[in-house]
């Protein structure tokens, strides 16, 4: 069998430890290895955003990526977006706004969402469409998204709570 | 509070799927995993139509990992060829993997499970098959010329199917017309592509023979039958799971990958997973089906409509699984909204080396809708009257429903005329046609387009039967629903559909806390379908806009006949007379002794706990009832042919506004809106979610998303990169508003909403592309419309947008 290679990272604010095999993608490792199974795949070809993650703040797609590349990482899921505690705002305004229907694409669209407020806390709505442009989905239309994310904003807004860590 | 005013249908509540979603545990099939499981690959055709000479799996199975490799000469001795849902008269041998020959680029033709998917996928590359390439035939005219390839050799043709259906005096409507309208219009393939792909779990138990199957299926009953006749084997030796979909759109109905994987699970001694990875689910899931439709209207001067011709050439590509499916629907939405009193229709289903079709969100009935209505812009233009004239001069009015077509179907109720007028007035349609003129003056391609349609909902399953004749035993449309009341006066709802992203089980839930007097949180909808909890029938499932018309009356058969038994029992306990009892929030009362009361609760636990009480006149305990629902009105064909295709009739209006850029060619959807009528709405928040992504479907289709075959009959478009799907960016904000016109044939007077934006949108954007384009004079009869192609029209100074008329 193919050699595997330790990795060390920090998931959701906890330390793991695994190893994989070098061609090991990162969202194979997030959801088979660590049985994280909120970060989905769709094209594995980097164009639908499902399998967006946090790596180190940033939004990356964890089909792009192997798991080898980001040891020593901090990397936050769909999982590690409200823990056991209340929903996020934007969970709570995809809810209210039906945001979603087969809720495929919704850990990713969250994930990217979350990025573009903490870059641009009140987005036009162009501005929200831009920004979500890489992630598809493929039930709403988008147009109960835009409405979550721009309702989200104003609930995140300075005086009304915030950006919750 | 009355009773009136405590009901939960008709209410926009939030969807009880909602919280497990939206922290990433929606339960969907690639999240599940056995001990010891194995993952499997396929091994698929290069080759659009070769000969499979030789197969040498030896090095495959040597690689080490390996548990089993299936080849398709294997398959073809271990199982009973496919056989298609609508059964043709000569039907071609297929099975799940190809033993002879592969007909399409993609086609599977071995099968590996080893100990992991990467492995599985090493070891396809060990597999040595000797090819014999065979000529192509990829359009479907030209696979209906004599000496074209044969797909299928046995049959002798590649027509599988054709037939012509005259409806009313058609000869005569041509006769007595000013001028007859013609035109020929195409369609391409395309596919809505859920974003979670294909995928299934089989496990095989060598002591019992049985068979456990998690996979995804839109039809659970019928898939079962398909997967144990195929592998010979009584359907209770098979208890199939279907976990929540993550998107279906009507694509997600390939029983061949769940036979394969059940064949691996036994030969490997092992559970077998499989998921479809994008470039399989592009190459080979399934896409809807490309067309060639010849038109004719005959017309008075006035802009009456007195018939239509119809005569559509169907590229089934390389299956037969749905094969006349595409041309049968047609027949639903073949008048559209409009009152013309005869019609024919002649239908070719072609097979070609392409990929086999499925059903697709709507499956024909965009065609239809787009010929119906381009036909109708393109009258309104011979005969010099405004496209909105011409098309209140044609509605079905209001008074007429219900109302039957020439082919048989019966629209339950509508206000086309309104609904139109609605739909202008969403968009202002006289502001913007003042700004259109200025636009115009300014060099802008600015254009509106307008496309009504009727949305059908709910197949009666009959009408296989224009094709296979009376003895077809799959008839009908119902569903079938169990609903069993826990000792704690809740309630739980087993259905045999299915949900793929519409809220099914919230809509279900509020319907049956409705008849059962309980709050929504006490229904609880295990929406994840098991053959050994959930009853079904062989027309179960998720797919033609069935929600609306079966599964409601199901659920609601259901919760009464233990509405009934509740009562019955509240009854004896009281010791009053059922009649004088009511229900409501979890208590049974005496009407005007509001203090002689029982819970529903206290009801509920005796039910199960004191067998030895007195029991309900019937004498049974419990409190469990499964209703199977008919629906009456699904009939088989008439003398005439005539068969309610479907069943159910909702309507939209759609208004586009687009920009054209006159030089890059590239356009822009500046609005869209659309006018519904679903008649009663369980749900207002659901039934306009199903809205904006139906129409967005739609505007995808009629403007990106497109497989493209080469002559060779390779696909050119196997990822997200070459197959357009639109982001954000691409589609516009879908600006809403509605009519109400219950229908008198369900039980809550709802219909179906799910697919209609996908049937009208393509439409609707193709006459406002046209309509941009009036400067320049080009007439758009095929889609997809695209920039580039637009741009080699012009600059040639074409004017049309498609096929020439034959």
């Amino acid at each position: 069998m193919p050699d595997t290679i330790s990795i060390d990272l920090t998931v959701n604010g906890v330390a793991c430890t695994g190893s994989a095999e070098a061609r090991r993608s990162l969202v194979d490792f997030l959801r088979i290895d660590l049985g994280l199974t909120g970060t989905h795949v769709g094209c594995e070809h980097g164009v639908c955003g499902a399998c967006t993650v946090l790596l180190n703040g940033r939004t990356v797609r964890s089909c792009l990526l192997f798991a080898v590349q980001v040891r020593g990482a901090e990397i936050v899921t769909i999982e590690g977006l409200s823990k056991s505690g209340p929903l996020h705002p934007l969970q709570q305004a995809f809810q209210e706004h039906h945001a979603l229907q087969c809720g495929f694409c919704t850990p990713g669209m969250i994930l990217a969402a979350l990025e573009l407020l903490k870059e641009n806390p009140a987005p036009s709505e162009e501005e929200i469409r831009v920004g979500l442009a890489g992630n598809l989905c493929m039930c709403t239309g988008y147009v109960n998204i835009v409405r979550a994310v721009k309702a989200a904003a104003e609930a995140m807004a300075p005086g009304r709570g915030g950006i919750p860590e | 509070m009355s009773d009136a005013e405590e009901k939960w249908v008709g209410q926009a509540v939030k969807r009880t799927e909602d919280p497990a979603l939206l922290v990433g545990r929606g339960g969907f099939i690639d999240d599940f995993a056995l001990p010891g499981m194995a993952h499997a690959a396929y091994l698929r055709s290069p080759h659009a139509h070769a000969r499979i000479v030789s197969m040498d799996i030896r090095r495959a199975l040597e690689h080490p990992g390996v548990f089993a490799v299936l080849t398709g000469k294997e398959v073809a001795r271990l199982t009973r060829p496919q056989r298609g849902r609508v059964p043709l008269a000569k039907s071609p041998t297929v099975y799940a993997l190809a033993p002879e020959k592969a007909r399409y680029i993609g086609e599977p033709v071995a099968a590996v499970a080893a100990v992991d998917r990467a492995t599985a996928e090493d070891a396809l590359d060990l597999i040595e098959v000797h090819y014999e390439p065979l000529p192509v035939v990829v359009d479907p005219e030209e696979a209906m010329k004599p000496g074209a390839p044969l797909v299928f050799e046995e049959i002798g043709s590649n027509i599988l199917w054709h037939d012509t259906f005259p409806y009313g005096d058609v000869e005569g409507a041509f006769q007595r017309a000013d001028l007859v309208v013609k035109e020929r219009f195409t369609i391409h393939r395309y596919a809505s592509t859920p974003l979670e792909t294909f995928g299934g779990i089989a496990q095989h138990e060598a002591a019992t023979g049985k068979f456990t199957i998690w996979g995804h299926t839109q039809q659970p009953g019928q898939d079962l039958h398909v997967i144990a006749g195929s592998l010979g084997i009584s359907p209770g030796q098979i208890r199939l799971i279907v976990p929540p979909l993550g998107g279906a759109f009507g694509n997600k109905v390939r029983p061949l990958y769940l036979i394969i994987l059940a064949l691996l699970a036994r030969k490997a001694g092992r559970a077998v997973k499989w998921i479809e990875d994008r470039r399989e689910n592009l190459l080979g899931l399934g896409h809807a089906a490309n067309g060639i439709m010849d038109v004719e209207a005959a017309v008075k001067k006035d802009g009456t409509i007195l018939g239509l011709k119809f005569r559509n050439i169907e590229s089934e590509g390389a299956g037969i699984d749905f094969a006349g499916r595409h041309n049968l629907l047609m027949l639903s939405n073949i008048v559209n909204c409009y009152r013309v009193p005869a019609v024919s229709y002649e239908g070719y289903s072609v097979v070609t080396n392409c990929c086999p079709v499925v059903a697709n969100r709507g499956i024909g009935k965009p065609f239809m809708c787009f010929s119906v209505e381009r036909i109708v812009d393109a009258v309104a233009r011979a005969v010099e009257l405004d496209r909105v004239q011409v098309r209140l001069k044609n509605f079905i009015q209001p008074d007429e429903f219900p109302y039957d077509t020439p082919s048989g179907q019966t629209y339950d109720s509508g206000d086309y005329p309104e609904m139109l007028r609605k739909g202008l007035a969403l968009i202002d349609y006289p502001a913007l046609k003042r700004e259109q003129v200025k636009a115009r003056a300014a060099g802008r391609l600015l254009g509106i387009g307008i496309a009504v349609g009727v949305e059908p909902g709910g197949s009666n399953l009959s009408y296989g039967m224009l094709i296979s004749g009376p003895k077809q035993l799959l008839s009908g449309q119902g569903e079938a629903v169990r609903i069993r009341m826990e000792t704690d006066g809740t309630a739980t709802v087993y259905t045999g559909s299915l949900d793929s992203g519409q809220g099914h089980g919230t809509a279900l839930a509020q319907i049956v806390a409705d008849e059962l007097g309980l709050k929504m949180d006490q229904v609880r909808v295990p929406i994840t379908f098991d053959s050994a909890s959930h009853p079904y029938v062989l027309t179960s499932g998720v797919y033609s806009n069935k929600f609306n018309g079966h599964d409601t009356a199901a659920a609601i058969g259901a919760a009464r006949k233990v509405r009934e038994k509740l009562l019955q029992r509240a009854a004896n306990h009281l010791e009053a007379n059922v009649e004088d009892l009511e229900l409501r929030e979890g208590r049974v009362a005496v009407r005007g002794a509001p203090t002689k009361a029982v819970t529903v609760a206290e009801l509920a636990s005796r039910a199960y706990w004191s067998l030895a009480g007195p029991q309900p006149a019937d004498g049974e305990p419990g409190l469990e009832a499964v209703y199977y629902y008919r629906n009456p009105m699904a009939r088989p064909p008439d003398a005439e042919r005539r068969v309610r295709v479907q069943l159910g009739f909702a309507s939209a209006a759609h208004v586009a506004v687009v920009e054209i850029d006159p030089e890059t060619f590239e356009i822009k959807v500046l609005r869209y809106g659309v006018v519904h009528d679903c008649g009663r709405q369980i749900n207002p928040l659901i039934v306009e979610g199903q809205v904006h992504g139906a129409a967005a479907h739609g505007i995808a289709a009629a403007l990106l998303e497109e497989f493209v075959y080469d002559e060779n009959g390779q696909l050119l478009t196997t990822s997200f990169m070459d197959y357009l799907k639109p982001t954000a960016a691409e589609v516009p904000m879908i600006e809403g508003d509605h009519l109400e016109s219950p229908s008198p044939f369900t039980p809550l007077g709802t219909k179906g909403i799910g697919e209609g934006g996908a049937v009208i949108a393509p439409a609707a954007i193709a006459g406002a592309v046209e309509d941009a384009l009036e400067p320049l004079g080009i007439r758009i009869t095929t889609l997809p419309i695209t920039p580039t192609r637009l741009w080699e029209v012009v600059s040639k100074r074409g004017t049309r947008y498609g096929p020439s008329a034959p």
